[in-house]
């Protein structure tokens, strides 16, 4: 068994190993896929709650992940983010010198999350420039809400 | 309605989030549908043979007490019973039922033909170069329950 705390480097060769097999396309073959098979709790719970829906969906996830976080919601103004201070996931990859993590590693949470709520009227946006850093930040916006800064 | 905020550091909570069990799944199902048993058993190995190198260093030493911890660690995190019967030259490790594959079942999924790869590929991967073998005794792919053996080669 692969302990699923030791899931996170099998993923990133999962990644490694699609891309040598196929290429770039492959590996968003997957993403594509994964969003589509795995991420159903995230689309039931949004089409069920709105933008509640993704505090409710990451509330569990972070939570079991122990990710340092903040996370806010306000859905009078239809605004949703996390701002990951330190990835749990991430971070273990960057701590392991051993171990060569797929470079871009980072870029699925972007596909993933991005396939389930922008066809339900959402706005995604990410910002993965401080991904050597194990930190970044997801922005959800009803579509059509205001601009805001927190 | 009023802005909600929740704050949490890394020490707030224990890392255990058993949904990444179904997640490796997933990847397994799509890279044999894609790309053929082969393949996942490549992508395995590669795996094992990297992110294991230094417990694989330690087993090349030829004592099979680090390996013995992996064990006990990661079945302990996941709140799993397993028991262990070690000499010299072998590590027996007997489990009732695989946690991931219990998690997964739980939830009505559906578990890859293949999964029995995540112990039979990744255990002979952390014997490559080391003077062990390992030999998968016994593997029910409903509960993941199995006997698993590593023993010092024959010179």
């Amino acid at each position: 068994m692969i302990s699923c705390t030791e899931f996170i480097p099998a993923y990133s060769e999962l990644f490694s190993t699609l891309d040598r097999l196929g290429g770039r396309q492959a590996v968003r073959g997957f993403w594509d896929y994964l969003s589509a098979a795995f991420l159903t709790n995230l689309h039931d719970l949004v089409a069920e709650h709105g933008l509640r829906g993704c505090w409710l969906y990451w509330s569990h996830t972070l939570n079991e992940e122990a990710a340092d976080f903040t996370m806010e919601l306000d859905e009078e103004a239809g605004f949703f983010r996390i701002t990951m201070h330190h990835c749990p996931s991430k971070g273990r990859l960057l701590s392991a010198r051993h171990f060569a993590a797929y470079p871009d590693y980072c870029g699925h949470c972007d596909v993933l999350y991005r396939n389930i709520l922008e066809p339900m009227g959402y706005e995604y946006e990410t910002d993965l420039s401080r991904c050597d850093r194990a930190a970044c930040s997801v922005t959800v916006r009803r579509r059509g809400a205001p601009t805001r800064r927190a | 309605m009023a802005r909600e905020i929740m704050e949490r550091r890394a020490a707030d909570n224990p890392y255990l989030h058993k949904d990444f069990h179904s997640a490796l799944n997933h990847g397994m199902i799509y890279l044999h549908r894609h790309y053929g048993e082969a393949a996942v058993r490549a992508w395995l190995r590669e795996f094992a043979l990297k992110w294991y190198a230094p417990l694989r260093q330690r087993l090349a030493a030829g004592d099979l007490g680090p390996l013995r911890a992996h064990f006990e660690t990661i079945y302990r995190v996941e709140e799993a019973a397993l028991r262990i019967e070690q000499t010299p030259d072998e590590l027996l490790v007997h489990v009732d039922a695989c946690p991931a594959v219990a998690h997964m079942r739980s939830r009505g999924e559906e578990v890859s033909p293949l999964f029995v790869e995540t112990t039979r590929t990744v255990n002979e991967a952390l014997c490559e170069g080391t003077p062990f073998a390992a030999d998968l005794l016994a593997y029910d792919p409903q509960t993941g329950s199995s006997v698993q053996r590593f023993r010092r080669r024959s010179p």
